[in-house]
């Protein structure tokens, strides 16, 4: 109790509740803005945080997360655009209300559904998170290796379209992430004798060079194909349901909040995945299924409760184990890291007051969510209003200056600039940026545990399976690839024999 | 004839296994001329090891790129039809993305923020985007660079830095 309203003192003190205010502010309108997610918002946020204390920094960067999850609702609704890929099921039905001249009542529904979820997982993650780091104390190297290698694997197998690319872009964020002094015998790697590249790559140049900087040339890119359009946006309030609107879908969103949880917890699934399953859930457990898809209400409650639980079920492993499941716990737990937080087993031993500190920043932030939609929302859909490619210009500088703000360093902007086209061409080339960035915050850690653990069993590689947990690990590990590769295989005899078939109907004109 | 999605993705599979490949391969060899073994599992292991995966895997897209069959894909919402871009404009607008970062970045150094920052989005909107209208060049590029002044160096307190060749503020 004296830890929790010590953390309360800290968490609740004026310049951490600005900061979790502004944050949720930014994440509301990068999430609103299409295209535009709350992970470059996250991404752009981190540096800025540098100069903070603890308190706020943690409340900036959940403040974010926690806004840009509603946040894409806005467009959603408004226009019928996901301003990010977790709000995509809330189109369905939401479009359809704002076209019977629902939009208000929807967005303030919306932001009552994603306040419950977001809390009930909030209250889901209190429980379970420390369960989960009691067990994981347990741990040695070995456990935590095949820990860490079955979470990078369903990263790079569960959600990816190809297994192969998938497991090229989880090893490329491995192999970048060696580069620098080798912590464990002071030795230089692929440093080529700069000094530069002691340190290695800085995981935030690499944040920032992976999302932000594909997004810009993305922009710019559709500026030049003419497929920019200025989205007609009409005025709009939040106007909050009634009681009893928000009891008749009472259990409705409390299924999909735990639904949600579950989802976020399991890493590599996500919010898109998390909403589509609940929207599917609303539907068939509705009395009324054919009215879905021409602007029912629970067909937004359900998506919008679901996509926010996410951030809670997402923060589990994240906190309990240290393994981020997506790219924004993944900058998130970059953002800890800086502060001098270890996300892991040892943070609830080492840090129990900022444990405290984070569960109360989730909560102001959920606070300031429903408060800023419903009061600030007339103003912030006119960023809608701004062109993309404009909008861009300003990242460039966001992302730039971010750079520089992490350690001073010009050579960190360059990284960015070079880092950031190449990330553009893995997006082109169909590899996903997802597992490059779990391959370098998982990477040193993959590599320090197998090395103690070879250390500790003098060389002998069966320590790895020695215990239940480490073979289990690793067990589930192969399970996942070994199943991609089979459904591989199978796409592959399946795409052989359409080729066939279309090349027998084929006329021999051609 | 238009080349058909699934051509599209073979020559893209091919570019990017050869890339990767050659990536790969110079990668584990720079590693092992330059990285020594070290006791049990040194520091050699892992770049080393990983390059090997990276080879093998690389190896696979280039030769499904090469010979493996693709199916006619279903359109999905995820990927919907690109416009034909031209290739030198794409590769022009990355290159100018990646220029403007970097220049902006030594620009920030020599000639401190808000010039360099007044500079560089000024520069992009007109030679970039061919923005012409003087309020909204002027207008963004004083409101973005004082705008970020006032947030990150005065409201957060980060540094700015301030400019070795000339310094305004």
């Amino acid at each position: 109790m004296d830890l929790l309203l010590a953390a309360a003192q800290v968490a609740l003190a004026p310049a951490a509740l600005l900061a979790v205010v502004a944050g949720t502010l930014l994440g509301v309108v990068f999430g609103a803005i299409p295209g535009l997610t709350f992970t470059v918002a996250m991404a752009l946020v981190v540096p800025m945080s540098f100069s903070l204390d603890t308190a706020p920094a943690i409340g900036l960067l959940l403040g974010t997360y926690i806004g840009g999850m509603t946040g894409g609702s806005v467009s959603a609704i408004l226009v019928g655009i996901p301003g990010t890929p977790s709000a995509a099921a809330t189109v369905l039905d939401g479009y359809q209300l704002t076209r019977r001249g629902k939009a208000s009542l929807a967005l303030g529904t919306a932001v009552v559904a994603s306040a419950f979820g977001g809390i009930v997982s909030l209250i889901v993650m209190v429980v379970s998170v420390d369960m989960v780091a009691k067990l994981a104390l347990r741990f040695g190297p070995a456990e935590t290796f095949g820990l860490l290698l079955f979470g990078l694997s369903t990263i790079c197998g569960l959600a990816q379209k190809s297994l192969v690319k998938g497991l090229i872009s989880g090893i490329l964020g491995l192999l970048v992430m060696t580069i620098g002094i080798d912590e464990m015998e002071g030795v230089q790697r692929l440093t080529f004798g700069t000094i530069v590249l002691q340190q290695g790559v800085s995981l935030l140049v690499a944040m920032i060079a992976l999302f932000a900087v594909p997004h810009v040339i993305d922009a710019f890119v559709k500026y030049y194909t003419g497929e920019r359009k200025v989205e007609a946006v009409a005025d709009v309030r939040a106007e909050l349901p009634t009681i009893r609107d928000i009891l008749r879908d009472f259990w409705l969103m409390l299924r999909c909040a735990l639904l949600g949880t579950g989802i976020g917890a399991i890493p590599g699934t996500g919010g898109p995945i998390a909403a589509f399953l609940a929207y599917a859930h609303a539907r068939k457990s509705s009395k009324r299924p054919e009215r879905f898809g021409k602007g029912e209400m629970a067909g937004v409650v359900a998506p919008e409760t679901a996509n926010n639980a996410v951030t809670g079920g997402a923060m589990i492993p994240l906190l309990s184990l240290g393994i981020p499941g997506d790219p924004a716990t993944a900058i998130l737990l970059s953002g800890l890291l800086i502060h001098g937080l270890i996300p892991g087993p040892m943070l609830f031993l080492q840090n129990p007051g900022e444990i405290y500190q984070i569960y109360l920043a989730i909560i102001v932030a959920y606070i300031a969510v429903v408060a800023i939609q419903l009061l600030g929302i007339r103003f912030f859909v006119q960023v809608l209003r701004v062109p993309a490619h404009l909008l861009a210009v300003g990242i460039i500088i966001m992302c730039a200056y971010g750079a520089f703000a992490i350690r001073n360093s010009v050579f960190d902007v360059v990284s960015v600039g070079v880092l950031g086209a190449m990330a553009y061409g893995l997006t082109r080339v169909g590899i996903p940026l997802t597992p490059i960035i779990l391959g370098l915050v998982l990477g040193p850690s993959i590599e320090r545990e197998f090395r103690t653990a070879m250390i500790l069993s003098e060389g002998d590689p069966s320590v790895f399976v020695a215990s239940i947990p480490g073979a289990v690990f690793l067990g589930l590990a192969a399970l996942v690839v070994g199943a991609q590769v089979l459904r591989a295989a199978r796409a592959t005899l399946s795409a052989r024999r359409t080729e066939e078939k279309s090349r027998a109907s084929v006329t021999p004109s051609e | 004839m238009p080349a058909r999605p699934e051509d599209t993705e073979r020559r893209l599979d091919v570019i990017a296994g050869g890339l990767l490949l050659v990536f790969a391969l110079g990668w584990t060899g720079a590693v092992w001329l330059t990285v020594p073994e070290g006791y049990g599992v040194g520091p050699r292991a892992f770049p080393f090891w990983l390059g090997v995966a990276l080879a093998v895997l690389s190896a696979l897209l280039l030769a499904k790129g090469l010979r493996g069959s693709y199916a006619p894909e279903a359109p999905d919402a995820e990927d919907l039809p690109r416009a034909a871009v031209p290739i030198l404009l794409r590769l022009g607008l990355v290159a100018a993305v990646c220029g403007i970062i970097a220049g902006y970045g030594v620009l920030m150094q020599k000639i401190g923020f808000v010039p360099a920052t007044v500079l560089t989005v000024a520069g992009t909107l007109v030679f970039v985007l061919g923005e012409r209208r003087p309020l909204v060049v002027g207008g963004m590029a004083l409101g973005i660079a004082l705008g970020a002044w006032l947030a990150f160096g005065q409201v957060l307190g980060a540094y700015m830095p301030r400019g070795t060749w000339i310094s305004l503020f």
